[in-house]
């Protein structure tokens, strides 16, 4: 048997009193694909920064290729042949793709034997080389800033095998993807593991890994709870693992439908009637007018539009109109939803500051009360009302964006990919609270790239395609996965 | 890490200012014998106070996320307006034109900056100029003092006392307990910290931000130009040329305080604390009879330790 690519063993890692990885041991062979799943805290990151060279393992070793190795800095490990594509792509959006590619390793050429200058002409021919390696034709002097977040990835992956790449680590490489650009990434790893490439493939969708990786290792609590071989584990599995318990399957009451609670009031090819007790989900690839949807009824879109909310014609202009209207708005990004150094308590009492005014006084007993109770019901941890929000895990911090708007009494609530990157214990409270907003009477309508959940979740998903309604598919007219993604590519 | 360590941790960060400022005033009492006499205490409160008026106007502008360099401009403004004013019609119309005129110059920044967009750095630079100039138009660039001086009262006020403390001091400690009251227990100053800390994440909750923006830059005026109409009450003067450099001070205070530049973090007592790091620091090198230009390069390292010390401290 051939040496390991890359291996780890036995390490732990404290952080403080916290104990992140406790005799870990992990491996990645040449030519393939080891996923690593774990709930948030789970110590996956830890374990990817230790192999990068970010973190220095308290104990254990390393090897590359069989060989100990010590990395003292992250250029070690690239010295090494081992790189990581982050979840943030590290790219200049000013600068042309060839200049990206070649940033940090600029091609010279000497004007007049003497004055080095870039050699403008060698740069973009190896930038089409490069990039022809992923059947991708692109002009190499676009800037990166027009290109999609797909293909941004992919100039990163490429720019990353422009060094001596053994060991590829992706985090989260699909978050912010569709189903064609995934199959697209997936096309690029596929190649690259022909040639040869050990890959470190983080995620949270369990359903990829299950189709993608070679191995899967799943953490939990800073140890190894499972190692399995492609073909003996599927989702279910590695969920079981991950929390150590069996998933529960959502359940799903479905309660007629009340009174309208927002409808667009002008007829439009991207019309939406939100009902009480409702959970619509938005379906739609990258520009397919998804977000324009929520944009719009939020008040967020540069044209305001007249939106009817319960019975009443508002022209939203602002969010101060949707929110006075009871209308709450769960962005993609958690730094839209959170100001992320005020404390959980502060954060969660936002929208309601001026409800809470006393003679001109801000009540904080009340609002303290409602702190309690939202942390409560919504099962925020640590309990700790002033704790900044930066410090808490993304599905918490989702909890705290959900909170504000439950404090505020919104009616309808608005999400764009709600669930993004958060664990999966996080995302099935976070999807048994929705379905209870509406079961209380609310209306939920949420965006979502992940269409197994909207399948899961929704009462009715509506598919866009190109800025209109293509197709509604009603839970009863047999609501799936399958049938979402057939309806949202042409 | 865990949580009790890290509540630890922002705890002993939280101390940093009032800690420097300790230490600093063992050191200076160690070294100098004047340092803790009653006179030179008395001297330290009294040239703080004007500074530490401007710097809480900054905090309001630094919180709401942004930055003002025009406040040493506008204390000369206020000056000479209150001053001009105060000839012709009174103590009180002088006294409250001069306020107003600061936040005039607040306002015109604030709409600037949060309606236009345009950058703070820029506006407040451009106003920092701009009414400098105007305050040598309106007073042809000399004191503004009339025939027989400022009203006898006005000027009294510059070095009376109450309770046995100068009436300049007690204008900083009334504001701050005013002014601690409204960013902390209202909902206007808790939309001020939201809004510093993410505007957009504060728009999306409903929060209007541009208001609350313009608003800050208003505070920051109208306390500079309270601090200005004190400083003319201690010169028995408007002086055009006062208040330069005024606006680096402040700055610098506020940052020594523990506030953040990106802003959504800082309080006014922490503020002032910084105020009194600079001006005792200043006062510590003059009894050791440091040269003043050497006093410059120590205020200016001192300035750079404390951002990099805060940077140090919040890196994850």
């Amino acid at each position: 048997m051939s040496a390991a690519a890359a291996s780890a063993q036995a390490i732990r890692k404290q952080f403080g009193a916290t104990t992140a990885l406790d005799g870990v041991d992990f491996d990645v062979m040449p030519s393939e694909i080891h996923a690593l799943v774990g709930e948030n805290g789970a110590g996956k990151s830890t374990l990817v920064r230790i192999l990068a060279g970010v973190y220095r393992p308290d104990e254990g070793r390393v090897a590359i290729n069989g060989k100990n190795c010590h990395f003292s800095s992250p250029h070690d490990a690239i010295a090494a042949g081992i790189v990581t594509i982050p979840q943030e792509l590290r790219l200049v959006p000013a600068l042309s793709i060839a200049e990206n590619l070649a940033l940090g390793d600029l091609p010279v050429r000497h004007l007049c034997g003497l004055l080095p200058v870039v050699d403008r002409a060698r740069m973009r021919a190896d930038a089409r080389s490069q990039l022809a390696r992923f059947d991708f034709s692109a002009d190499p002097d676009q800037p990166i800033g027009h290109l999609g977040f797909a293909e941004q990835q992919i100039i990163a992956i490429a720019k990353a095998l422009r060094r001596h790449c053994r060991v590829l680590i992706l985090d989260e490489p699909t978050a912010a993807l569709e189903n064609r650009e995934i199959a697209r990434l997936f096309a690029v790893l596929a190649r690259l593991k022909d040639e040869g490439t050990a890959i470190i493939y983080v995620s949270h969708r369990l359903e990829e890994i299950v189709a993608l990786a070679d191995r899967c290792t799943v953490l939990r609590d800073g140890r190894v709870a499972a190692l399995a071989r492609r073909g003996e584990f599927n989702a279910a599995d590695l969920v079981n693992a991950m929390t150590g318990h069996a998933a529960q399957e959502l359940h799903l009451t479905p309660t007629a439908p009340g009174p309208v609670l927002i409808e667009d009031a002008e007829p439009r090819v991207d019309a939406i009637r939100l009902r009480a007790g409702e959970v619509i989900g938005l379906a739609g690839l990258l520009g397919s007018g998804a977000e324009r949807v929520l944009a719009r009824l939020f008040g967020t879109a540069r044209a305001a539009s007249v939106v009817r909310v319960t019975d009443k014609d508002l022209r939203l202009k602002s969010p101060i109109a949707a929110i006075d209207a009871g209308i709450g708005m769960v962005p993609g990004a958690r730094r839209l939803g959170l100001v992320m150094n005020l404390s959980v308590r502060d954060n969660i009492l936002l929208a309601s500051l001026g409800h809470l005014r006393r003679a001109g006084w801000l009540d904080y007993r009340t609002g303290d009360r409602l702190v309690t109770e939202l942390m409560d019901l919504l099962d925020i941890r640590p309990r700790r009302p002033h704790l900044k929000a930066s410090a808490l895990s993304g599905g918490n911090q989702q909890k705290v964006v959900l909170a504000k708007w439950l404090a505020r009494r919104a009616k309808v609530l608005l999400l764009n990919e709600p669930t993004q990157g958060i664990d999966v214990a996080a995302k099935a409270q976070i999807h048994a609270l929705l379905r209870d907003f509406a079961t209380r009477g609310g209306g939920v309508l949420l965006n979502s790239s992940d269409l197994s959940e909207l399948a899961r979740l929704c009462d009715a998903v509506l598919a866009l395609r190109q800025g209109r309604v293509a197709a509604r598919i009603d839970r009863s007219d047999g609501l799936s996965e399958e049938r979402v993604h057939a309806a949202i590519v042409t | 890490m865990k949580p009790a360590d890290q509540d630890k941790q922002t705890n002993w960060a939280a101390q940093a200012p009032l800690i420097t400022l300790v230490v600093l005033c063992v050191l200076t009492a160690m070294m100098t014998d004047r340092f803790l006499s009653p006179l030179n205490l008395t001297n330290i409160l009294v040239q703080s106070s004007i500074m530490a008026v401007i710097a809480m106007g900054m905090t309001f502008v630094i919180v709401g996320g942004g930055f003002d360099l025009s406040v040493g401009s506008t204390v000369a403004l206020a000056g000479c307006v209150a001053g001009m004013v105060m000839l012709q019609f009174g103590i009180l119309a002088g006294v409250l034109a001069g306020i107003a005129a600061g936040a005039l110059v607040g306002l015109a920044n604030g709409l600037v900056i949060a309606r236009l967009g345009v950058n703070p750095f820029i506006t407040t630079l451009g106003t920092m100029v701009l009414v400098r100039g105007v305050v040598f138009l309106i007073t042809g660039g000399a004191p503004v003092s009339g025939e027989f001086g400022l009203p006898s009262a006005f000027i009294a006020f510059g070095s009376a006392r109450l309770f046995g403390v100068h009436d300049l001091v007690w204008v900083p400690a009334l504001l701050l307990i005013a002014l601690s009251a409204l960013l902390h227990f209202t909902p206007y100053g808790r939309r001020i910290y939201a809004t510093g800390g993410g505007r957009e994440a504060a728009y999306l909750s409903g929060i209007p931000v541009t208001r609350i923006i313009a608003s800050t830059y208003v505070w920051c005026g109208a306390l500079a130009g309270i601090a200005g109409v004190m400083l003319a009450a201690r010169l028995q003067s408007g002086q055009p040329t006062a208040g330069e450099f005024y606006e680096l001070t402040a700055i610098a205070a506020v940052v020594l305080g523990g506030a953040s530049l990106q802003g959504g973090e800082g309080t006014l007592y922490k503020s002032l604390i910084g105020v009194l790091i600079m001006i005792v620091l200043g006062n510590g090198l003059n009894l050791l009879n440091v040269d003043s230009y050497w006093q410059r390069v120590a205020v200016g390292a001192v300035i750079i330790a404390a951002a990099a010390a805060d940077r140090l401290r919040s890196r994850p």
